[in-house]
């Protein structure tokens, strides 16, 4: 179960709207905000494969500029790549 | 404590990415009972763009599990994309198809099976001393990679050089940026970018031509797009390009023009700042001259003034097309000239052309005539696209025309000086250039090439026109050796196959666009029987003396005798090349020893001649006084530039008056589109790396097609119906994205694809830059058309076959 911490860079004029947007989403905690429009935000997902979607449907919201990795965890995953 | 382990993964995960953005979360994790997310953290550079970005991969249990970016990183400030994010998954044991063994086959009809690095070795050393014997030194020949090392490169080079006597020394750069070294050298008389990243948080106005930068350089855009959101009004983001691509979406003002059509563009830009009087007159008197033609004739102002009368923007709207107005062009060359400091940035759109030289010189030739240099803000700045395009191949003598420290191959005394250094005979390196990349392999087409060492790259997919010289690579009479992580196009044709150790299975150094060189030391094993490429040349080197009864082949590797791999002995070469080869060089890197690029979070940027100023990150902007140790070495006056250049005897700047010329197919009646080709966010290259990562590979599965809508209704295409691309070379059958990238009159399609019928270069054209010899990818003629509806698809990756 992968995680990951994010900066989710948005329109600084719509950062309330995004976060709405964001809530939307299974698996992602909002850490908090900035006037720049910087968002921290954490996604957790079953596979690795689940969060290259979501990180992709996130940037498919129209006031994110960008989604910035910081800090990405998957050890369980690769134990269990391991243990097959 | 009541902390769950998934819980203090997901703090740590949180307030690692507050702390970037110096944002305060009402928890901490200091007091909690579970000690570490992973055992060891290694710093180390992402592999899978040229940006350079720095991370730490968290090992635990001997396995890659986690990964974070380091914030102190004056490459990314310690972001990463989706592609560094996931690209642990192909380290050591993670990954089920990495080559694990040395493969052979007599012949290429018949299959592969396993043998011994003993005999692998023996094999490759044989049929290269076969091959010398039999045909000459200039039978065998390297092809390298952007990807290598900067050890791995140097050693490869060294032993073709000065043991077996043959400038056939190449690799993938001369396809992405031999153009930009040739602007660079032409214009500024020294290669590689004046400033640094640095500026992308210092300029006013970017000027971005020929560079998707979103997708191709992902966490640099986040940095220039950062820029502009925290000063919407006063920066300025113009954005040029046949394409409307990710990119445009930050840009004030795009400028969509008719491929080819760039240069006119170009010296349309210069027309304005001349009619407006927005040049810098002081700047052009201290530090510029203006030349033309080939034999470099000195011209003035006024030749120059006259030159450029031709392109007024009323007439070059008219030549460029698409959206471009008078007014558009006069407002862009009037924010690039004012601007406080304004920063271009291009990749292959500018490189890969016909005339990608002259392109990269009309974009200087704006920044010398504005004054847009050395300031704050102010750079003339071509991204590379590997990590290791500028460190290893430009720097470390990757290319058949250079040796080691940016020398010439022709200049006698450079030659000897190295053979010096060598110690070996002088004469030893021939004088002779070798072959450029579609020089070599058409001279495999024509059996000239008897051996042939192809290291961390796929030509068979990543040459134009790429039928015409897997011909060559398929004939028996041609001895392959690849060395690879993956199976790939390449290792189809390959006799032997050798597996190597990836990023952070051994240690080694790359140098990024921003001539900042960094390290990685080994983390986790390599998977199998996989070794380092450093070992492999040195062991084959041995064999190739006794081979051949020439003791100077073992005097090539000498010094690195009995240096264990995973460290010691890339050091050694590390250590010879900085410290005999750099010294006195522009990019002197004597100060950028192991144990100073162990100690910082990024690396080293040249010239960095000294410990001391090594430890700083070296120089952050060359040619300034103050700033740069070798301009206040080389300084001539009391000016504060000094551009003390190799290249440029007069040590001034040099101002081109290059015409508009078109690519070297244009559309016509019976191939009537222009063709492009280029990249999408998920994936490398020629996708055996992220075609590899399924997250990547599902996201992305196949190459589409662009077409602009208004085309695609002309010619009753919808969105997924299968369309035929058809060149003068082959056919490409892919699915349609009908969509407002391209403009009218142009396809665009992605070029990571292994598929046979939805590999473009088959399609594309080989024609390259006199100068340069970079093949033009960006621009030939096509025609397409519907062959039916959309149809359901396989991805597909070459596998090894047992
Ligand atoms: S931008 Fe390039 S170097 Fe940086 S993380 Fe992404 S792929 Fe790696």
């Amino acid at each position: 179960m992968p995680i990951g911490g994010f900066v989710i860079n948005v329109d600084p004029k719509r950062v309330e709207e995004s976060v709405e947007s964001l809530k939307g989403f299974n698996g992602v905690e909002i850490h908090g905000t900035d006037a720049k429009g910087n968002i921290v935000a954490v996604l957790e997902s079953s596979t690795s494969e689940e969060m290259d979607e979501m990180v992709k449907a996130i940037m498919k919201i129209e006031t994110v500029y960008s989604v910035g990795l910081t800090y990405f965890n998957a050890e369980d995953e690769v134990e269990k790549q391991k243990a097959q | 404590m009541g902390l769950s382990r998934r819980e203090f993964i997901k703090r740590t995960a949180a307030l690692t990415a507050a702390s970037y953005v110096g944002m305060n979360l009402p928890f901490s994790n200091e007091e909690s009972a579970h000690a570490a997310d992973a055992d060891t953290w290694h710093k180390g550079t992402c592999r899978l763009c040229g940006s350079g970005c720095r991370l730490e991969l968290g090992v635990k249990n001997g396995k890659a599990v986690a990964l974070r970016g380091i914030p102190e990183s004056r490459t990314n400030k310690g972001y990463l994309c989706m592609k560094g994010m996931l690209f642990y998954k192909l380290m050591g044991d993670n990954h089920p198809e990495r080559l694990k063994k040395p493969l052979y086959r007599a012949k290429k009809d018949q299959p592969f099976k396993e043998i011994s690095w003993d005999e692998a070795l023996d094999i490759a050393a044989k049929e290269f001393a076969k091959a010398v014997k039999k045909y000459g030194n200039d039978s065998v020949a390297y092809y390298g990679s952007g990807q290598a090392l900067t050890e791995e490169t140097y050693i490869f080079q060294k032993v073709m050089r000065g043991g077996l006597q043959t400038n056939n020394v190449e690799g993938n750069p001369r396809l992405c940026m031999a153009s930009a070294v040739g602007g660079y050298i032409t214009s500024f008389g020294a290669d590689e970018p004046i400033g640094s990243y640095t500026n992308f948080e210092r300029a006013s106005c970017f000027f971005i031509i020929g560079s998707n930068t979103a997708e191709a350089h992902p966490v640099l855009f986040r940095r220039i797009m950062r820029r502009k959101l925290d000063n919407k009004d006063t920066v300025k983001v113009i954005n040029a390009d046949p394409r409307v691509s990710p990119t445009s979406r930050i840009a004030d003002l795009h400028l969509q023009f008719e491929p080819g059509t760039d240069l006119a563009l170009l010296n349309a830009m210069a027309y304005v700042i001349l009619e407006e009087r927005l040049y810098d007159e002081d700047f052009i008197t201290n530090y510029a001259v203006f030349r033309m033609g080939k034999e470099k004739k000195q011209v003035d102002f006024n030749q120059y003034k006259a030159f450029v009368k031709d392109y007024s923007p009323e007439k070059v709207a008219k030549i460029c097309g698409g959206n471009i107005t008078p007014e558009k062009i006069k407002k862009a060359a009037r924010w690039f000239a004012k601007s406080e400091g304004t920063m271009s940035i291009w990749t292959m759109g500018i490189n890969q052309r016909k005339r990608g030289v002259w392109a990269n010189n009309l974009i200087h030739n704006l920044h010398i005539l504005t004054g847009q240099l050395c300031k704050p803000g102010a750079d003339s700045f071509s991204l590379t696209g590997q990590p290791n395009a500028c460190g290893g191949v430009r720097e470390g003598g990757g290319l058949c025309h250079i040796l080691p420290a940016h020398r010439l191959v022709k200049k006698d005394k450079l030659r000897h000086e190295v053979e010096k250094l060598w110690g070996i005979p002088e004469g030893r390196i021939p004088p002779k250039p070798g072959y450029h990349t579609v020089a070599m392999f058409e001279a495999v087409n024509q059996g000239k090439i008897k051996a042939i060492w192809i290291n961390c790259t796929s030509p068979a997919q990543s040459l134009p026109n790429c039928d015409k010289y897997r011909k060559g690579m398929k004939r028996e009479d041609v001895f392959m050796v690849v060395t690879d992580i993956f199976p790939t196009k390449t290792t189809e044709l390959a006799n032997l196959i050798l597996p190597t150790a990836f990023i952070f299975e051994k240690t080694g150094v790359y140098g990024c666009t921003e001539r900042r060189s960094q390290l990685t030391v080994k983390a986790v094993d390599a998977p199998g029987e996989a070794k380092p490429e450093v070992w492999i040349v040195r062991e084959w080197a041995l064999r190739l003396a006794k081979e051949l009864n020439d003791p100077v082949i073992k005097k090539c590797v000498e010094p690195f005798l009995g240096k264990e791999p995973d460290y010691a002995l890339p050091k050694a070469i590390w250590d010879e090349y900085t410290q005999k080869l750099t010294k006195g060089r522009d990019n002197d890197l004597r100060g950028a020893t192991y144990e100073v690029l162990e100690q910082l979070p990024d690396g080293v940027q040249w010239p960095a001649p000294t410990k001391e100023w090594a430890l700083k990150g070296g120089t952050d902007i060359k040619f300034v006084r103050g700033l740069d140790p070798l301009a206040d070495k080389h300084a001539k006056n009391d000016l504060p530039y000094q551009f003390y250049g190799p290249a440029h005897p007069d040590k001034k700047l040099w101002i081109w008056l290059r015409p508009q010329k078109g690519p070297e197919e244009m559309p016509d009646s019976e191939y009537p589109f222009y063709l492009s080709t280029g990249r999408i966010i998920d994936h490398w290259h020629t996708s055996s790396m992220t075609g590899r990562i399924v997250e990547l590979m599902r996201a992305n599965p196949y190459a589409y097609v662009e077409i602009n809508p208004k085309d695609a209704e002309k010619l009753g295409i919808k969105p997924g119906d299968m369309v035929e691309v058809v060149s003068r070379r082959g056919r490409n059958v892919l699915p349609a994205k009908v969509y407002v990238g391209p403009c009218e009159g142009m396809v665009f399609v992605y070029w990571h694809d292994q598929d046979e019928e939805r590999m473009i270069n088959r399609v594309t054209k080989d024609a390259f830059d006199p100068g340069s010899k970079e093949p033009e990818f960006k621009i030939c003629a096509c025609r397409i058309k519907k062959v039916s509806g959309p149809k359901p698809l396989k991805p597909f990756l070459v596998q090894m076959k047992a």
